[in-house]
């Protein structure tokens, strides 16, 4: 009697409640379609694979691929420079929208807040293409607007994206420029979620608004914060690569080039899926370890954890 | 001397005048309820003593001087927040001291202030708590000390009870009574709840659409409401009200609903009114049912709500709804076959059926 | 312009049906009912294959087999520079191969999965059944070595282009007259002429801004190592290997390669190649030259010489063709060329249930009859034969772009495996081109290609393993040296042991074996 009557426990619960199992069915399938089932597919860095043969049928070998991966320094250099890449991208690109989203804050004005936002979103919603042609053309040694304000100060124009060492703070900073104002989004959205009553006690006890700012608000959005900084450190492998291959030559490969566009060059091109899939690997094991870490930090010391 | 005076306090915003231009007059040590439903303007009037909101027009004087332009913090007020307005990741110390802090207090003062402000409120065990650990009446007491720690010369009470149970309101409205007590300091304190207004209050501000409808003590707004607004606001149930006719001689005027007759106060008012119509209030309490009387009112009786030691009957007083409040002790097997009350006509209020003004009181 | 087709695709089914033409019966594969075969054609120039081409049209009519377009991932582009096949790849993991795969960057893709399986081989087929593949073949036995996989087999019928000329040195020869300087013969003289163009203000609106060399593709400037008797690419790929006397190598570890690398890094410090060489990209002929900004470029014959409209605008615009400058030892080489043989063409599917219709089908395409239309489109509708010769039609050459256009209507479809006539593009060239290309034939400058090697999977491995990081560190070096970031002559040993170490002697090991077992040199 037992079983059956949970057996009928379940199909009572989901007569009644199958309107809530209906709205979760897509995400369901999503996950398998795009996540579980990609799953088995991951095997293929253990083996030399062929598109033809399918994943089943390429034979296993083990983990030459790896071994190839950590035996090029060309990869160690990209895996380097994506760690640099990412921790400049962290170090700058984290706290600008953090930034912006206070200053806007502190905006009172209601219409050019409104204009001055807009205009720091639409960066957002130009693609790659187009973001690289206007960098391209604003670091132009000759008609490059950089160059031509430098000209006013007397100094040489730099051919800017020959040179490594100006890789970096042009692609962290494009990055910045682009994604900035967007990013802002959600940390608007938190401090507009602190509680007004917050605000006019410190008004009441005397609390100016660079106290109120520094006190309130930004404890406040904390939790959200460090939420999306633990995101971040799990994307960290993930440079976003078009923009690289858009921008980078082999000038400038030596600070450049990451893990992405090094298995792009090296894999994709030449449909070595499996060499391809193995690097992958490789980024998202780094990745959860990174994520792994930062959360327990973060839920150690700040009681803030994504899970 | 630290009272607090409105003179011709308006609140504009934009066209729409949400404080119309009110006077009030607070004594030092004393406290004041502003009450009122929502949208009458209190916590508006509350928030521009704070500084919160600007003032159209019209000032507020604290102290003997006029903060129009004075800074909040600058006013030596404190504010106790609706939603206690605790900084979530500060714990139950931080919270209380910050206030403090922000004025550059010197360390140890702020710990023997906060100390002995834990110790009034009885949070000494919670100090190194946050306000997510604590229960709803905690964060109260917390929110309350903050204000009480930096000793100011007027407390402002924004409906600081509103979001607690019923059982905890009136634990913490019992606290505030005796914090009042003890620290002596002028308060000012909104609320839409009248058992508060009359549990707390030393006088009590009646406040409708954005004026006053009257100021007294509890008992003088119980017993004398200056109209119909007033009495049908105070008083659990409020008082009844309906509408009669006028008849018999100014010396015993009697009103008359249908076919019922009742005694009506001999009013000087009244004598102009024989043959017209007016607005007849009869407290709940007031209506007799258990003694016996010659001038019976009948009435239809619907439900029976029983209190414990009092009940609730709801009866109709030809097609007004008419609710009588009486003792159960002895009578609860007979409360159901009630159909007439009797009622003290020295007890029963008279008002214009125009402007809603009470008879027989001078002034509002 | 759509409508104008649309009715020439109309006409197309009437113009064939009371066809007039010669006897075409031969052409016939089957009898009776038609056969159907199914098809999936990518090409990186046109997106979708379209039933109804006129040209397909016709090929029907004359042969009864129909080709179903069953295109996976249509509008899908594979990239013709880079060898991305993802169509295809696309195509292969969905389980079903067509009975015709036609593509561009089919060859890597067949060599590989042919063996496997997925495609038929094509020698006993054509040996048999294929008389026309089967004579061309035979003329040209070079082809068949270099489309064959390592295991010695042909499992594509290539496009096979015609005419030899693809890029050529240009030259602004108004600004020469203008600077009263004389066509540059030699290296010595062709800087002069840049150094003139930097300096003497020959667009003359007073500022030093002539840019002398420019390209759309930065490896066209690395092409001038040919000046220096250096090398930049064995093949019409950039960056290739090269064949010297049956021995393979890199031209970016000869000895010319760093004394041109050396003189360029120096040209590129004095101004006289375009500053921004390496990320203007495509629209810099575009820019430079309608600006009256650019001097001298290394591009292609029909495209560039086209540039001469811009005389309209720009007083005296002249820029011509010149021939290759005299190298340091004399030698004059244009290193680029038309590859005979293009990586593109179609194969036939493993699992095909009519191979030897399907081969037919391909043989037709190399008759005369087919040629013409796989070359010219539909006789009577885009071309007229006169003299024996196919002359297209005035209002089709006045459509628009010429290529456009018969793209449209279904023909020079470079996912077919045909032989190109040269005749198609001459009658559209404009006097430009074809006084360069003259002047191209009569020095013979062209020099014979590396026409690709199939790896064995052992081969392919070392290859894949290797290459990469060889040729990724090589072009960083190449442009550091340009930029200045590093001395050419400083670096050289550190760069050829750098080279060795990253593999090139193992990737040149294997490549020299797929040679030899490909082209018969053991």
């Amino acid at each position: 009697m037992q079983p059956e009557s949970r057996i009928n426990r379940i199909i009572h619960h989901l007569q009644r409640e199958w309107q809530i199992y209906v709205m979760l069915l897509p995400t369901i399938i999503w996950f398998i379609v795009f996540l579980y089932k990609p799953m088995y597919g991951l095997q293929i860095a253990f083996k030399d694979y062929s598109i033809f043969r399918g994943v089943a049928k390429s034979p296993w070998i083990g983990l030459e691929h790896f071994e190839y991966l950590f035996s090029n320094d060309q990869f160690i250099r990209a895996v380097w420079n994506t760690i640099k890449i990412s921790a400049l991208n962290l170090l700058f690109g984290f706290p600008a929208p953090i930034i912006l989203a206070l200053m806007f804050n502190e905006v009172l004005h209601a219409t050019y807040k409104k204009t001055a936002q807009t205009i720091v979103y639409l960066p957002h919603f130009i693609s790659s293409v187009i973001i690289a042609g206007i960098v391209i053309t604003a670091f132009s040694p000759s008609v490059g607007i950089v160059n031509t304000v430098l000209e006013w100060f007397g100094i040489d124009s730099i051919y800017f994206l020959t040179k490594p060492e100006w890789f970096r703070p042009i692609f962290v900073g494009t990055g910045i420029w682009q994604e900035a104002g967007f990013g802002s989004i959600v940390f608007l959205a938190a401090i507009a979620g602190v509680s007004p009553s917050l605000y006019e006690s410190a008004v009441v006890d005397g609390a100016n608004r660079w106290q109120m700012m520094w006190k309130i608000t930004i404890p406040s959005i904390l939790p959200t914060i460090i939420i999306m900084l633990i995101i971040r450190i799990g994307n960290i492998m993930e440079v976003s690569f078009e923009l690289i291959i858009l921008l980078y030559q082999p000038a400038t490969y030596e600070t450049a080039d990451v893990v992405n566009t090094f298995v792009y060059r090296q894999g994709l091109q030449n449909g070595q899926y499996d060499f391809a899939a193995a690097a992958g690997l490789f980024n998202a094991l780094v990745a959860f370890v990174l994520v792994m870490v930062a959360n327990t930090l973060s839920r150690r010391y700040s009681r803030t954890s994504l899970w | 001397m630290s009272g607090v005076q409105l003179s011709q306090l308006v609140k504009r915003y934009g066209d729409i005048e949400v404080v119309k231009a009110i006077d009030l007059e607070v004594q030092p040590h004393e406290f004041v309820v502003l009450v009122g439903p929502s949208g009458c303007g209190k916590s508006t009037t509350l928030r521009m003593i704070a500084g919160l909101e600007e003032i159209s027009a019209g000032s507020v004087t604290i102290n003997d001087r006029v903060v129009n332009r004075v800074a909040p913090k600058d006013r030596d007020v404190a504010m106790v927040f609706q939603n206690y307005a605790l900084y979530p990741h500060l714990n139950v110390a931080d919270n209380i001291a910050f206030g403090l802090r922000i004025r550059k207090t010197p360390k140890d003062e702020v710990d023997r202030l906060v100390a002995e402000v834990a110790d009034i409120l009885g949070l000494t065990d919670y100090l190194k708590r946050r306000p997510a650990d604590l229960s709803g009446g905690q964060r109260q007491r917390v929110a309350m000390g903050r204000a009480i720690v930096r000793h100011p010369m007027v407390f402002l009470f924004d409906e600081p009870l509103s979001n607690l149970d019923a059982k905890l309101r009136s634990q913490m409205r019992a606290e505030i009574k005796r914090l009042h007590k003890r620290l002596d300091v002028t308060s000012i304190y909104v609320t839409h709840d009248q058992v508060e207004a009359m549990t707390l209050a030393d006088r009590i501000v009646v406040m409708n659409d954005g004026l006053i409808e009257q100021v007294g003590t509890p008992m003088d707004l119980f017993l004398n409401p200056a109209n119909t607004f007033v009495a049908g606001f105070i008083g659990s149930p409020p008082m009844n009200q309906f509408d009669a006719l006028v008849s018999g001689s100014p010396e015993a005027p009697i009103a008359e609903i249908g076919d019922q007759r009742m005694a009506l106060p001999s009013l000087p008012e009244l004598s102009e009114r024989i043959g017209s119509k007016v607005t007849v209030g009869i407290r709940p309490e007031h209506a007799q049912v258990l003694t016996p009387s010659e001038h019976l009112v009948h009435v239809q009786l619907e439900i029976v709500e029983t209190l414990g030691s009092e009940a609730l009957l709801h009866t109709t007083l030809e097609n007004n709804p008419f609710i009588i409040k009486t003792e159960t002790e002895g009578y609860y097997s007979k409360l159901e076959e009630v159909s007439a009350f009797s009622v003290d006509p020295a007890q029963v209020k008279v008002f214009d059926i125009e402007t809603g003004r009470v008879f027989g009181q001078s002034g509002a | 312009m759509r409508k104008h087709l649309l009715t020439t695709a109309i006409a197309a089914t009437l113009v064939s049906s009371t066809s007039v033409l010669a006897d075409t019966s031969d052409l016939k594969i089957v009898e009776g009912d038609p056969l159907q075969l199914t098809i999936q054609m990518n090409h990186a120039r046109y997106p979708v294959y379209k039933e109804d081409w006129p040209v397909e049209q016709q090929a029907r009519e004359w042969t009864n087999v129909h080709l179903n377009d069953v295109t996976v991932g249509s509008n899908m582009r594979t990239d013709e520079n880079s060898g991305k096949t993802e169509v295809l790849n696309l195509m292969l993991a969905s389980g079903e191969i067509p009975d015709i795969v036609g593509s561009s960057r089919i060859k890597d893709f067949v060599n590989q999965y042919g063996p496997e399986g997925a495609f038929l081989p094509l020698n006993d087929l054509i040996e048999e059944h294929a008389p026309n593949l089967k004579k061309y073949f035979d003329e040209r036995p070079e082809i068949a070595a270099a489309i064959s996989a390592a295991d010695g087999k042909m499992y594509y019928i290539p496009y096979l282009p015609d005419g030899k000329y693809g890029r050529a040195y240009w030259i602004r020869t108004d600004w020469l007259n203008k600077l009263g300087l004389e066509v540059p013969q030699t290296v010595e003289e062709y800087e002069k002429v840049l150094r003139a163009f930097k300096t003497q203000d020959p667009n003359g609106n007073g500022e030093a801004d002539e840019v002398p060399y420019f390209a759309r593709q930065w490896p066209e400037l690395i092409r001038l190592v040919t000046l220096w008797d250096g090398r930049s690419s064995g093949s019409d790929t950039y960056h290739d290997f090269m064949v010297n006397e049956g021995k393979l190598e890199h031209p970016y570890a000869g000895e010319g390669y760093r004394e041109g690398i050396k003189n360029l890094a120096r040209w590129y410090d004095e101004g006289l190649i375009d500053a921004e060489i390496f990320t203007r990209g495509s629209s810099a002929r575009d820019f430079l030259l309608s600006e009256n900004l650019g001097g001298s470029t290394h591009d292609w014959f029909a495209s560039t010489s086209g540039y001469n409209r811009l005389s309209a605008d720009i007083e005296g615009f002249e820029f011509k063709a010149m021939a290759p400058p005299a190298s340091v030892s004399g030698k004059r080489i244009e290193e680029h060329r038309r590859i005979p043989i293009k990586p593109d063409g179609w194969a036939i599917g493993g699992t095909n249930e009519h191979p030897i219709e399907t081969i037919k089908y391909f043989d037709f395409w190399f008759t005369e009859p087919g040629r013409r239309l796989a070359n010219f489109g539909v006789e009577g509708m885009h071309y007229d034969m006169k003299d024996g010769k196919a002359i297209f039609k005035q209002e089709f050459l006045d459509q628009g772009p010429v290529n456009r256009s018969l793209y449209q209507v279904g023909s020079q479809l470079q996912g077919r495996g045909y032989f190109q006539d040269y005749g198609y593009e001459i009658q559209w060239s404009n006097e430009f081109a074809l006084e360069g290309i003259k002047l191209y034939d009569e020095g013979d400058y062209l020099i014979d290609q590396f026409l690709g090697v199939a790896f064995n999977q052992d081969e392919q491995k070392v290859y894949d393993r290797f290459w990469g990081s060889v040729r990724d560190y090589m072009l960083e070096r190449q442009q550091g040296w340009i930029l200045g970031n590093g001395d050419v002559e400083a670096d050289w040993d550190d760069y050829t042991a750098q080279l060795e170490k990253k593999g090139l002697g193992k990737v040149l090991e294997v490549m020299q074996s797929a040679y030899d077992r490909q082209y018969g040199n053991n």
